[in-house]
């Protein structure tokens, strides 16, 4: 170690290139399906949470047909097992750490459900990446909820109003008018959680997924050098990243320009 | 059972809060016919908006009833003419009520003509060549026919509460709710809007207003409501109101704003 970075050891890892650019794939194509499947669970997520499903409505409600005010019944009637499950689903992902969400899948779940064994484009191994884009999804679902929660309300209450008054149903109303003016709104949230989870889908390595830091791994075993495999890796996660996160900023003042009444 | 005489009687409407602390609405009588122009007016935190967006069930209230053509409709479900229990139907009853807001309440990512045509396309399963024939002759009637094509936000205040007017119209509504629809707008739009109103109350639409505009309740309503903290302490002709008010809160109140 007599010298920190050592140019020698560049040329010893360049034979192991092509792993560094399958680590490239492997990671753009993680961090897209996580986000698109993040994506999904997400809307299911939030508008469980804003639901308003009451089954148990008819306890709350005295014999003139009026709501009543107060009282261990009325709470009840107020219930809403959906937004109860979805909030202590993304309160859960929220509060525990991504590894062990990942452990849990792939040695829990994963261990019980049997994966085809076969490889996408001919190397990427689907069942480490299946189960690696499971987690990450349900993970990233969890904080895509709040977003687009928050997309959501963002929206006047006097639009549904609107609609409603109408004769736009509740569902014709979220369809129709207030998810088109939320979905646009958090658009840069969602690009940025992509970036987000590129970064974090590193982790993934761990359970053998073929990403950028499993490329890492792979040349430190073979070439006894760690320093400059990781370099590279920061190297290529940062021209990933950062033209991105810039790509966004800039659509997001364009967009938000648009908008000002 | 419909009654012809009245098209909605309000008993005793009630909208309480926090168990009855707040009260926005404390027991509303009044009944309103076909035709009639019915304005509202009273200082703010009255409950005359409570009292507006109750009638679509926008507010649910916590006690009285609403018939609309004869069904309560404050109860969730209720018995028909056979004596079957059938559940309210609220979305077909608001599609009776059209609603002209405060604040316009556009569909800003839609053009005039989308926002025009959105629900009797969605809602009443129009034709979309036969619904946008109707809302293209609903705007000429306001004077923004060549104002279809565009957004809400190249609209002045103005134009866009008359689009507001025009996009409840063309669902064929039997009774035209307004709250406050010229509190929002600038001084000088406030006449264009309040012109289509007169316009519609002249064809006869039944319309209940909800407004600050003393002017207009003298001129187009046929009765006026007064309402302080929930209550309707006066009702009657324009000339009741303005000329001999009785109670002394109206009378403090018309001191102030005329």
């Amino acid at each position: 170690m007599d010298q920190f970075i050592k140019l020698s050891n560049f040329s010893k890892i360049a034979p192991y290139a092509q792993l560094f650019r399958q680590g490239l794939l492997v990671t753009i194509l993680l961090s897209l399906f996580t986000v698109i499947i993040g994506f999904c669970l997400a809307l299911i997520l939030a508008l469980m949470r804003m639901s308003n499903f009451r089954p148990f409505r008819f306890l709350g409600i005295d014999k003139e047909g009026h709501q009543k005010e107060g009282g261990a019944l009325a709470a009840i009637s107020k219930f809403n097992p959906l937004a109860f499950l979805a909030t202590a689903y993304v309160e859960i992902l929220r509060s525990t750490p991504v590894i062990v969400q990942i452990f849990i899948i792939y040695f829990g779940v994963f261990s019980i459900i049997e994966l085809p064994n076969f490889q996408l484009f001919g190397f990427i191994k689907f069942g480490r990446f299946f189960p690696g884009v499971v987690a990450l999804g349900m993970n990233s679902g969890a904080y895509l909820c709040e977003i687009i929660r928050a997309g959501i309300q963002s929206i006047d209450g006097g639009q549904t109003e609107a609609a409603r008054s109408l004769g736009l149903s509740q569902t014709q109303n979220l369809r129709h008018i207030i998810l088109p003016q939320a979905l646009k709104n958090i658009l840069p949230a969602i690009a940025n959680e992509f970036v987000v989870i590129i970064k974090e889908s590193a982790i993934t390595y761990t359970i053998g997924v073929q990403d950028i830091m499993s490329a890492v791994n792979a040349v430190k075993g073979a070439t006894f050098v760690i320093l400059e495999p990781l370099l590279v890796a920061t190297a290529i996660y940062f021209c990933l990243c950062f033209p991105t996160s810039k790509l966004i900023a800039y659509f997001e003042r364009r967009m938000s320009h648009g908008d000002k009444r | 059972m419909a009654t012809r005489d009245s098209l909605i009687r309000v008993r005793d409407l009630k909208k309480h809060y926090h168990g009855g602390s707040i009260r926005a609405l404390d027991g509303v009588t009044v009944d309103i016919e076909f035709g009639d122009v019915m304005v509202v007016i009273g200082p703010s935190g009255s409950g005359k908006s409570t009292f507006l967006r109750s009638l679509n069930l926008l507010e649910e209230p916590t006690g009285g009833a609403i018939y609309f053509e004869g069904t309560d409709i404050t109860k969730k479900k209720y018995k028909d003419e056979k004596g079957k229990t059938v559940k309210l139907d609220v979305d077909g009853l608001r599609q009776k009520m059209g609603m002209v807001f405060q604040h316009f309440n556009l569909f800003p990512h839609m053009t005039i003509l989308e926002n025009m045509t959105l629900a009797p396309i969605k809602v009443k399963k129009m034709g979309k060549a036969e619904a946008e024939q109707k809302a293209l002759a609903l705007l000429e009637r306001v004077g923004l026919k060549d104002r279809a094509g565009d957004y809400p936000i190249q609209l002045s205040g103005g134009q866009k509460q008359r689009v507001a007017i025009v996009r409840a119209l063309a669902m064929e509504p039997e009774v035209m709710l307004f709250d406050e629809p010229t509190s929002a707008l600038d001084p000088e739009m406030v006449g264009e809007v309040l012109d289509v109103m007169k316009g519609l109350a002249r064809e006869g639409m039944t319309m209940v207003v909800v407004t600050h505009e003393m002017g207009f309740a003298r001129e187009v309503g046929n009765r006026v409501l007064f309402m302080a903290d929930g209550l309707l302490l006066e009702q009657g002709s324009p000339e009741d109101i303005f000329e001999r008010p009785k109670s002394p809160r109206l009378q403090e109140f018309l001191s102030k704003v005329l």
